[in-house]
C-alpha cells in the first residue's frame, strides 16, 4: 500500500526534476458523514487528479492518507491526544511529486480536489537523503 | 510521524553541532530499523514552501503553524498508536524543542 521507495525511479530525461511534498489540510470532518455516493464522488475526483499527474510522469508517490487518530509528543515527555491543532485544520494526507521548480509544483497543486472542499495544499521542497 | 520545529531559516549550526544532530537521528532511526519498526525513512523537507488555497490564492513560505513548520516525515510500524507514541518519545527533535505528531495511516483504496 505504501510504496514511495518502490516508485522512486528517475528516468534520465527527468534528471533536472526535483521532488516536492504536497501536504493536504482541511477542517476536521468530525461527525460529518458523507453518503456512499458522496464518498465515491470525492474518491473519483482524487483518482482523476492523481491519474492525470501520473500520466505526465510527475507522480513520485501517491503517499498516504491519514486517519483521525493522533498524539502529540513534546519535550519533557508531554503527550496530548488528537492530531496537531493547526487552528482548525489538520493534515489529511501527503504525496510526492516531481517538478522542475516549486512554481511548477504549485501549478499542479492549484488543481487539487481538496480546494473544492475548502482545504489547502502546502508545497514543500524535499532535501534528498543519501546524496 | 510528522516532525515540527521552530521556523528559523537563518539558524546556522557549526559542523560539530550538525554532526552531533545527525548522529542523534541516525542512532534513533537505526534503533527502530533494527527492531523492524521503520516502515519508511521518509522525507526531510527544506525551507522553501508555497501554500495553495481555494480560488487560486497562493502564499509564499511553508504553511504557517503559529511559528512552527514541518521539517520531515517518517513511517513506523507499531501495534497501535500508543506503541508508536512510545517510539516517538525517543525522537531527537525533542532535544531541540521540536515536537512529533503521530498519526494513523489509512490504507489506500479504503473509504
Amino acid at each position: 500500500m505504501f510504496q514511495w521507495e518502490v516508485i522512486k525511479f528517475h528516468p534520465k530525461n527527468f534528471k533536472e526534476m526535483k521532488e516536492f511534498a504536497m501536504i493536504y489540510r482541511s477542517e476536521t470532518m468530525g461527525e460529518i458523514k458523507l453518503t456512499p455516493e458522496g464518498t465515491m464522488a470525492v474518491s473519483k475526483e482524487w483518482e482523476n487528479w492523481m491519474g492525470g499527474i501520473a500520466a505526465q510522469n510527475k507522480l513520485v508517490s501517491p503517499g498516504m492518507r491519514l486517519g483521525n487518530e493522533g498524539r502529540m509528543v513534546k519535550p519533557g515527555n508531554v503527550v496530548t491526544n488528537g492530531p496537531y491543532a493547526e487552528i482548525k485544520e489538520i493534515i489529511g494526507g501527503l504525496s510526492i511529486f516531481r517538478a522542475e521548480s516549486i512554481e511548477e509544483a504549485s501549478e499542479w497543486a492549484k488543481t487539487c480536489p481538496i480546494l473544492n472542499a475548502g482545504g489547502n495544499v502546502e508545497v514543500r521542497d524535499i532535501i534528498q537523503m543519501n546524496g | 510521524m510528522i516532525f515540527r520545529n521552530d521556523f528559523h531559516p537563518e539558524a546556522k549550526y557549526t559542523p560539530d553541532e550538525m554532526q552531533n544532530i545527525m548522529q542523534q537521528w541516525q542512532t534513533w532511526m537505526g534503533g527502530m530499523a533494527a527492531k523492524g519498526q521503520l516502515a519508511n525513512t521518509g522525507t526531510r523537507l527544506g525551507g522553501d514552501g508555497k501554500t495553495i488555497r481555494p480560488s487560486n490564492v497562493v502564499t509564499n513560505g511553508p504553511y504557517a503553524e503559529i511559528k512552527e513548520m514541518i521539517t520531515g516525515v517518517i513511517v513506523v510500524k507499531a501495534g497501535d498508536i500508543d506503541e508508536a507514541t512510545e517510539i516517538a518519545k525517543g525522537c531527537p527533535i525533542l532535544n531541540a524543542g521540536g515536537n512529533v505528531e503521530v498519526r494513523n495511516i489509512v490504507p489506500m483504496g479504503s473509504n
